[in-house]
This record gives structure tokens, sequence and C-alpha cells, in this order.
């Protein structure tokens, strides 16, 4: 039982058996947990792996390594939908040392998952316990033999940027391919084994953009959320939407992009009825499981709310 | 491997594999247990320690981490003697109770204060940050006794400025060492030596087990049984042995790796599906249902069983006649009956500090027991003669107790298993339940379901009452809470029918007011519901019913708070957002224990007194302070407390529980210390070390409710009153529901110490609205296993669910009662939760029947 501190994110060697942590947020539950003592490959000390700086294009490259907390502080200006997604999530604890590289790559929060004593497609069994006993914060969207939403609100926010990941063999991938179209239920995401995500590459900053973010919940904070959405988009002078792009998690095995919503708000004024018609796209084809059947007003409601944000923002 | 750090200003080396989490190095590699582990998740923020300045969750953030860092923990807060302004404003305002999640606080807070001041200026006073914005830097943090308001008002004083220097006055005398990190609790204890062990748990909801593996077939040197006699499973999650090794690692690996022979059988986890004709028994026969626990605190009078029902028990005044009325009023269709079925999910105790013991049988004539327990002295009795041991021969102890809501007054496996493998290998031994087990095996308050029936006359007199009673505490029995109902409103012919439906879910345990915030629940509701359907003002509705003097003066304070007057029409809003206020009343039993002795002497010219009761948050060596020091015109933090230890020669103390501590503790410490003052005067430097007078707590002159008494509890004469009214606001488009205010009324008689009382009935409101809102115990249907046994999946408050929140006291009506006032820790916790419910139903005219009222419940509610 070893720790070894990474160097260099080129092409790096880890050992079968070994894991490879960040900031650990996920991880150390998972380890105390299943009371596992493997050998870590910690990442924060690799040379550049936290930190934002400028990208390709005009665009800017966040470091895997950055922490949320600064994610949250340092876009607010220039990317404000993933910076006020970021300060939703989780606690001000948590967020000071989860990295979003890790945030994106987190495992499932299904509390079949997560219990020891349970197999499920993610943990070496071969079927979704959650399907057939209880499934209250599951997928609204049922498309997966899994129905158990993903945890990353990042991941979500992401999505709506048409951002893309830089991984340690040199590749690209989007944040789209990275998420998949989560049907496999046995995993969380298509990262090639063996490979990390070194940074998560953003385009050029929208001048002008406004955004908003809902999380619907029970309580203050701190919690999963039920339902979440997040919205960003630049108004014309006379109040014309365009450029929305509006990204929805809780619902599927995935966070979904919501082209349809996008499309309704493209060219209109943010009004009642704007909003309302988009919040109904983001519903439409929702298949809900027995328990989640509440989720589909949910969707609406958060949809409806973060939109109605983003025109308070004006 | 070694790695250098820096904590609290010294330089350390850390012995690291890689994978440990930071706060188990700093408490198993350093010592620094101010340091707490509670969920083990990132969700409380007990852990909560700075990395070079920044607060961070100790549980989720590796040990490598601290790698060339600089580290602060608690320990690290004060300046020398000189407590940081955060921690004075905690004591003064009283920012804690048990004190488990203090340091985690403390940390943050110290943090945030940095910041306002840096960014106020260093000149008092400075702005003070609104709730809002305290509760969202907060938000990682947890309180499960629900100090919240005591932690607003702090954060906001020192923030301000108000503790940028000068001396503190703590609202408790055991505060200073809560604080700063040195509070030593069970869980914090590591001797010498120890050995670690761990539970081994059934994995099935129902199995027979095997014998004790002997060491030849690969079992470990050190196992002892925790089985019932009949060697039989009857939850997922049941402790079947205790292992205990070198390490807490190796003691986990071990418990994986026993050989356990288990033959599994059926089991049923549904209330509704084990009253099927083909269910599987629970308890098969006479013999075995004697095994069951007792889910409430009261006494388990013998009663009639058919198959997986047990009862019903009724609770009859004129029963025949209370039934009759309303078959008739049903059959005619009379618009004075209101019929309701009302159920509440199972409730959590979630105490921070979770079950744990330190045994050390290491001299086989002395058993010395440490133990997060809320009962030394009754536990000490009960291990004495189970082990049959002299007087002299064991010591309980409990310096510091994290909280325990009524789960932690039995033999629980954590203390057999602890002191049997300390006798087995003649060593110390520490066992600690991890937060899965403590919010899976060890109780729950039951889940209920209630068919209740009000009769109601045209001119407002109420005519009838049928309750019948559904208790869900898995394989526990006598969750009595039906008669609760019918001691209440006690003017007309009534009946309760009480009984316990059993399946293979895991036990209900007393907790907190057992039975009173389920009662409350589907009666006062029901209440309200009358009040509704005749047009009447619910206060004024209950004025008419209510026989009981103090809660009259209760509803006269209610009715004229302004929350009320301007509550709005029931159903007249149509919005997206809609308030409502409700009411709920509340009755209780009054319970002392009249055993209790009380020691007061003098050392080194300071008052000592000594009482083997135990401190779980509510405050009472301060109260015992509080006595005996207003005797002696001595401030409380001058007095001496001993209390926290049972063992030969100490006076017997009250378990905390039944709110029996307060009205045992204060009159008899006051009459020892009186007694003590007219033998030697005020004059303490001149009084030899050594003089001291005991006094015997006794009942209240005669004056009792029953001629029992139940071991040490005698339940007194008169009920205690309590008064709630809530406003809500409902988003009717999320289903989230927001409690604005909280206005509680109390009729306890004297209040012996004002800010611990308040902190106490804010406390109780906490938690009725963590029954009402969001806690909900959730197994899966196939297995039995507990879905919802960490803090992120079992929800409770956080600092930005609670309401403003005010307490009122009505003093009078105790008068009868040695020391004119009694205990108020569960009297406050029965009727929030309904006022919850009644203001959902003012603020949408929809009636939550079902608790928690989750968005999706309250969504579907509105559909």
């Amino acid at each position: 039982m070893t720790v070894t501190f990474l160097e260099s994110a080129d092409n790096p060697e880890i050992p079968p058996g070994a894991v490879v942590r960040a900031g650990g947020t996920d991880l150390q539950e998972r380890l105390r947990s299943a009371n596992s003592r493997p050998d870590i490959i910690d990442l924060t000390r690799i040379p550049g792996f936290a930190g934002i700086g400028d990208g390709p294009d005009g665009g800017t490259r966040i470091g895997a390594g950055t922490r949320i907390a600064v994610v949250a502080r340092d876009l607010l200006d220039s990317y404000p939908a993933l910076a006020i997604t970021s300060d939703g999530l989780a606690t001000p604890q948590i967020r000071n040392v989860g990295t979003i590289g890790g945030n994106l790559l987190q495992r499932t929060r299904c509390w079949y998952y997560r219990h020891p004593e349970i197999d499920c497609h993610k943990s070496g069994g071969d079927s979704c316990p959650a399907r057939t006993g209880r499934h209250l914060y599951g997928v609204v969207f049922d498309r997966s033999d899994c129905v158990h939403p993903p945890p990353s609100s990042i991941a979500m926010a992401l999505l709506i940027y048409d951002a893309t990941v830089s991984l340690s063999d040199g590749s690209e991938l989007s944040v789209a391919e990275l998420l998949g179209d989560g049907v496999d239920p046995a995993k969380d995401n298509q990262l090639p084994d063996g490979t990390l995500v070194v940074s998560v590459d953003l385009p050029a900053a929208m001048s002008g953009e406004e955004a908003a973010y809902f999380r619907s919940i029970s309580r203050f904070e701190a919690e999963w959320p039920l339902v979440e959405a997040v919205v960003r988009a630049r108004r014309s002078p006379d109040g014309a939407i365009s450029d929305a792009a509006v990204g929805l998690g809780g619902v599927a095995t995935v966070p979904l992009r919501m082209t349809e919503a996008e499309r309704v708000l493209n060219g209109r004024d943010l009004d009642d009825e704007a909003i309302a018609e988009a919040a109904e796209a983001c519903a439409a084809g929702a298949n809900p499981l027995p328990e989640t059947r509440y989720k589909v007003d949910l969707v609406r409601a958060t949809v409806i709310e973060a939109l109605g944000r983003l025109r308070a923002t004006g | 491997m070694t790695f250098s750090t820096t904590v609290n200003g010294d330089t350390q080396n850390l012995d690291l594999e890689g994978h440990e989490a930071s706060v188990d190095v700093l408490r198993e590699q350093l010592g620094l247990t101010g340091t707490k582990l509670v969920c083990a998740g990132g969700v409380c923020g007990a852990c909560t320690i700075q990395i070079d300045g920044v607060p961070v969750a100790g549980c989720l953030t590796p040990a490598t981490a601290m790698v060339d860092a600089e580290v602060t923990t608690i320990e690290g807060i004060a300046d020398g003697e000189e407590l940081h302004p955060i921690q004075k404003a905690f004591l003064a305002h009283d920012g804690l109770q048990c004190g488990y999640c203090t340091p985690g606080f403390i940390v943050h807070g110290v943090a945030f204060y940095d910041h306002w001041r840096a960014e106020h200026g260093p000149l008092a006073p400075r702005p003070t940050p609104d709730r809002h914005t305290i509760a969202e830097d907060l938000a990682g943090h947890l309180c499960r006794c629900g100090a919240y308001e005591g932690i607003y008002r702090a954060m906001a004083a020192a923030c301000r400025g108000d503790f940028d220097d000068g001396p503190v006055e703590p609202s408790r005398i055991d505060g200073p060492a809560k604080v700063t990190g040195q509070a030593v609790y069970t869980a914090d204890r590591y001797p010498e030596n120890v050995l670690h062990a761990v539970i081994v748990r059934s994995p099935v909801a129902a199995a027979d087990v095997g014998p004790l593996p002997p060491p030849s077939d690969g079992a470990p040197e050190w196992i002892v049984d925790l089985l019932p006699d009949d060697r039989r499973v009857r939850f997922a999650g049941q402790a079947l042995f205790a292992v205990a090794a070198e390490s807490p690692a190796d003691a986990r690996q071990l418990a994986a790796e026993v050989p356990v022979q288990l033959t599994p059988r059926p089991f049923v986890i549904d209330p509704d599906e084990a009253l099927a004709d083909d269910a599987p028994l629970v308890y098969e026969d006479r013999a075995s249902r004697k095994l069951a626990p007792n889910s409430s605190e009261g006494p388990m009078l013998p009663t009639r069983w058919s198959g997986n029902r047990r009862g019903p028990t009724p609770t009859p005044f004129m029963g025949t006649l209370a039934n009759y009325r309303v078959r008739k009023a049903r059959e005619t269709g009379a618009v004075g009956l209101v019929e309701l079925t009302l159920e509440t999910e199972p409730q959590l105790h979630s105490a921070f500090e979770p079950h744990c013991t330190v045994a050390d049988w290491s001299d086989p004539a002395m058993l010395k027991v440490w133990t997060s327990s809320q009962a030394i002295d009754h536990i000490r009795h009960l291990l004495t003669e189970r082990y049959g041991l002299g007087d002299h021969q064991i010591e309980v102890n409990a310096d510091f107790v994290g909280g325990g809501f009524g789960a932690k007054s039995v033999l629980s496996p954590d203390l057999i298993g602890a002191i049997e493998l300390s006798r087995l290998a003649r060593r110390p031994v520490r066992l600690v339940l991890d937060r899965r087990e403590e919010l899976t095996a060890t109780g729950n308050r039951p889940g209920t379901r209630t068919d209740i029936s009000i009769l109601v006359a045209d001119d407002g007199d109420i005519q009838a009452m049928v309750v019948d009673a559904e208790s869900h505490a898995g394989v526990a029995v006598n969750g009595v809470y039906g008669a609760l109902c019918v001691i209440v409103y006690d003017r007309s012919p009534r009946i309760a029918r009480d009984s316990d439906v059993l399946t293979n879910a895991p036990p209900g345990a007393p907790f907190r007011g057992p039975g009173g915030p389920t009662y409350a629940w589907a009666l006062e509701q029901a209440v309200d519901q009358a009040a509704h359907q005749l047009g009447w003002d619910p206060i004024e509705l209950r004025q008419r019913w209510d026989g009981n003097e103090k809660r009259q003066a209760l509803y006269r304070w209610a009715r004229e708070l302004d929350v009320w007057s301007e509550r709005p029409v029931t159903g007249s809003q149509t919005g997206r957002f809609r308030r409502g206020v409700g009411v709920a009343a509340a009755n209780w039993l009054y319970m002392h224990d009249p055993t209790t002795e009380i020691e007061v002497g003098v050392e080194g010219g300071r008052l000592v007194v000594t009482n083997a009761t135990q401190d779980i948050g509510t405050g009472s060596k301060t109260l015992l302070a509080r006595a005996v020091g207003e005797v002696f015109d001595v401030a409380p933090t001058d007095v001496i407390v001993r209390a926290g230890r049972s063992a030969e020669g100490i006076p017997h103390g009250p378990t905390s529980g039944g709110s029996r501590v307060s009205p045992s503790l204060w009159p008899t410490a006051v009459e020892a210390a009186e007694n003590l003052r007219d033998r030697i005067g005020t004059d303490l430097a001149a009084v030899p070390d050594g003089t001291s007078v005991s006094a015997r707590r006794g009942g209240d002159g005669g004056n009792r409710l029953l001629r029992l008494t139940l071991g040490d509890l005698q339940v007194g004469q008169g009920f205690a009153a309590a008064v709630h009214v809530s406003e809500v606001e409902v988003d009717t488009l999320t289903g989230k529901t927001r409690v604005l205010t909280v206005h509680g009324g109390l009729a306890v008689g004297r209040v012996f110490a004002p800010v611990l009382a308040t902190s106490q009935c804010e406390g109780s409101i906490i938690q009725g609205i963590g029954l009402a809102l969001y806690e909900n115990q959730i197994l899966d249907p196939h297995t039995g296993l507990t879905l919802t046994s960490n803090l992120e999946d079992y929800r409770i408050p956080q600092l930005g669910d609670v309401p403003e929140i005010t307490i009122h006291f009505h003093t009078g009506g105790w008068e009868h009662v040695a020391g004119g006032g009694i205990g108020l820790g569960e009297v406050g916790t029965i009727s929030p939760a309904a006022s919850v419910g009644n203001a959902i139903f003012n603020a949408t005219g929809w009636r939550p029947t079902v608790a928690p009222v989750r968005p999706d419940r309250l969504l579907d509610g509105l559909r």
C-alpha cells in the first residue's frame, strides 16, 4: 500500500489495482465504506494540473485538478452558467477540495450502488435493484437498465458550453462523447481505461452571456438535485433571446441538453408564454418510473424557475 | 511513508500509506480528537479543519493534502487561554448542546469571521451578517440537537464584533471544553494497548445462525456472540458477533471474513403484507415473543397476538358509546364527523456521537466502562446483574455524550461486545459504530398509521373520538401512541386501540417523547380538520374541548399572536407561493426519579456537587451548578460538578430520558445545598475539605398520577402542556415547504435555566420540522436493507431550514411539584410537526396526511 505522486500526465502508467485520486471527495467515501486500502496514484502534484488559463481558439483551459470553488469564483464573468452551477453544488468544504475533473468522473450516488451489501450493474452485479426496489430519486427519462441519474452538475453545465476534455493519451473528447448516451448500465462515462482527464477546454466566452441555475431539492442547500436545470443565453436590447442553451440534470442516466427548448426560446422574448412552452418541451417524452412521476412536474417547475431567474438577471 | 506537515503551528511527521482521510490521521496518529468523525460522507462538517486557511471536510480530504501544508484544527483556534471571538460567541449565545458538531462549526466559523473582518475592517461594530449569508457559508454543517438558533445568534454577534475582546460568561459550564475540542467523549478514547472491535452484522433480514465458529475453523481469536437465545436473525443489520483486532482496519477486515453460517428464512418488510394470512411470522411462538424489544418507555403489559399483529389494546373511556356514536354518524352522514387516516415514516435518532463503548476488564476484579449513554447509573445496574458483579467491581463513565434522543439507555451490542471482548482478551477494547450501523440498527421512532374519527355536535361540543393506532416498529413492540390521543381532550366518550404490526425491519426504540409527535400528527390534524369543517377558529375549538388549565393559558397566548390573527383563510390563495399558519397542542406526562440523591460538599474552598447522572447536551451539569450556586450566591462556573461517572459510593443519578432530569436534580441539589449552608454558613474558604451533605429527591408530598413507580421512574401529578403556532410558505411549483416562523409556548412551571431551556425548545421544534418535512428512513423492499443509512440520504434539517423561533414559557401550575418546575425535553417536540401539517393545510387547502411532506408528496397532493 503506497501512494505515488504523479509528476506528469503524459501517458502515465497506472498499475492494475491502483486507484487514481484528485481531490478525493468521492473516492475517500467509497474507500472507507468498502474498507479498501489500494495503492493510490495522486494527481494533485502534476504541474499545471490545477489552474485556469488560455485555451485554443480564444477559449479557456481549466486544469482537471482545478478546485470547484476556484471555477465558481474565477469564471463568474466569462462563463457564468458554469460558475453558478459549480457554486450551487455540494457544500463549501467540498467545493474547496473537489476538482472539476473529479466532479465530472465521480461515481453514481444511487443508494443501491453505494450500499456495501448490494450489487448492481455498476458494482459488479447484473441487475438494477433500484428498478424493482426503491427509486424515489431515479430517472424520469428511462432509457437504460440503470435508473439513477449521474451526480455531476458540472457535466450538465459543460454540455451546454460544447466543452471538450483533453486526455492523458493526447486525444480529445467532447463532453457529450465523454458522457455518452447513458444506455450502458455498467458505465458512468466513456473514458477509455487507463486514461486521465487532463483538462477541460471551453470555447471562447460569449460576450453578454446571461445565465441561471436552479436545483430542486427538499431543503435549503447541500442536497443532490431531484431535478436541476442550467440555462445560458444572450438577449438583444429589445429582449429577444439568442444562443440559448438549456441543460437538464437529475432526469436521465446522463445530463441532457434540451435542444427543443432552445429552439423554442431563440428569437423570443422571455415572457411567461415562452417560458411555459420551453418547460413543456423539456418534459416531452418523459417516461417516468413508478416512483418518479412527480419528476415530470418537477422538470417543468425547475425549467420555469431557471428561466424565471434568467429573466430576472436582465 | 513519512511526510511532514504543520498542525496548529507544530511540525509533525505523518506515517501514511496514502488511502487515509485527514480526520483519521489527526485523531489516531496525532491524538487530536477534537475533530469529530460523524457522517464520514462530507455532509455534516463535524470533521472540518482548515488547510492553509481554507475549511475542508476532514473525512473526504486525503491525509496527503495536509503534507507540507499549514493545518488548523479546533485545538489550534484559541490563542493559549484566550478564546477566539467565535468561541466566546458560541459560549455566550449557547450555539451548542451536546457539543459533538461544535468543533466543525467553530473551525469554519473562524474562517467566516476572518473573511468578514477582512471585508468590513477590524473595528467594531461591523455590519451583522444576515441569516441567509450565514446559512450559505455553513451549509456544510449539521447539528442534530438543533442548536441552530444559538449558532445564528453567535455568528452574527461575533462578526459584528461583540466578542472582539473581553471576557465571556458561558451559558453552560462545560461549554469551554466543547468549544476548544478539549471535551473527551467516549469515541475519543484510545487507551494504551487497546484492541479495536467491530460488529459482524447480518446481511439478510431473517435467518437461523449456526454456533460461534471455533478458531480452528478460521474464526478470529477474539470473537464474542451477540445473538439472542434462539440464534435467529430478524432484521438486516442485526448484530451477530463482535470481533477485535489490533487496528480498526484489521478489525473491519476480520469482520468481513468471519465464517458465518446463515440459513436464510422467509421474511416480510411491508406492514400490509405482514398482515396477510400466509405472511412469515416475525415471532412464531410465546417464547420468542419475549425477545421482542420495547420501542417505547412504557411498561410491556400482556396483550394478545394474532399473527404479526400484537394487540389491539384498547384504552376506553365509555368506549362502547364512542364506537356507537361514530358508527351512527357514519351511517347518517353527519356533518360533524371527521375521519382521517394519517401516517408517519420512521425517524432515525441520528445522534452525532454514534453508539460506542470502551471497556477495560484487564483486571478480572474491576470492570471499567466508558460508553456513550444517557443512562450510566441504570446501565451500571444492568451490568452488575448480568455479570454478577459486586458494587465495587464496576464503574460506568460518560464524561461527555454526543447526543442520545432516547436510543442510548439499553444494553446495546456495542456495550456487550466491548465488555465481553475485553473479558476475553484481558485488554481494553474500543467499539465505535460507523454511521451506516448507527442509521440502520440502533433504533428509530416507529412509523405509524392512524385511523381517527372525531364527532362534533352543531354547537362545537366533542361527542366521540375513536382512534385505531398502528405502530410500525419493525421487530420491536409496544409502540403505544393511540392511548396518548385519548388523554388530551377528555370531555367525550372515546377509545383508542393500539396495535403493533411486526415486520422484519430494524427495531424502533424510544425517541424523545415516544409516541408523542406521532399521536399529535394524527390527533391535532383531525382537530384542525374538524375546526375547518365546522367553521371554528382551531384554537377556540380546542379551548372548548380542553380541560387542561395550563394549556388554556397557552391558547390565550397563541390567540394574541399577530401571526395567528393575521392568518389567511384556508384555501383562499391561488398563487405559486402560499403562506399558511397552523396550530397544534401537546400533552405529556410529568415524570421524575424519586430515588435521585445528590451530594454537595466543599473542597479547597469550592463547592462540589456529585451525582451519577450524565449530560447528553441538555445541560444537566450546568443545572446542578446553577442550583447549588444559587443557594450560596456563587457563579455556576465556580462550582465543581462531578457527573458522568457511576461507581461505588456515587449517589444515584437519573437517566436522561422521560424529561425527568431537571425535576429530579434541581430540587434535590437545592435541598442538599441549603442543608450544607445551614451547617457551615457561606464562608467556604473556612470549611475543611471533605465536608458534605446529601439529599434525596423523594416524591411530591404524595401528589402523583400513578401509584406504581416504574423502576426509578415516578409519573407525577399533572400534564405538561405545549402549543405551537407555525407559519409556512409552500412553493406549489416545486413542492418545497419552508417553515418561516414558529412560536412555541410551554407550560412547564419554573424554568431553572432559561437559556438552556430555550435551546432545548428550539431544538425540539427543529426535530419536529425534520419529522414533518424531511426525515424518512427507506428500506429496500426485497432485502430489508436500510437504504438511507447515511446523512446524505437520511435528511435532517440544515441551518438554512430553521425558521425564526420564539419561545414563551407559562410558569404557573406546577406549585405542587418540588422545585416548582418540570422537564421540557419532550413536551416541546410533540406538536411542532402537526402544526406544520396544519399550516400546509391552511396555505393550500390540501391536508398532508403522510409525513414527511416531501416535494413528491406535495406535488402529488396538489395535482
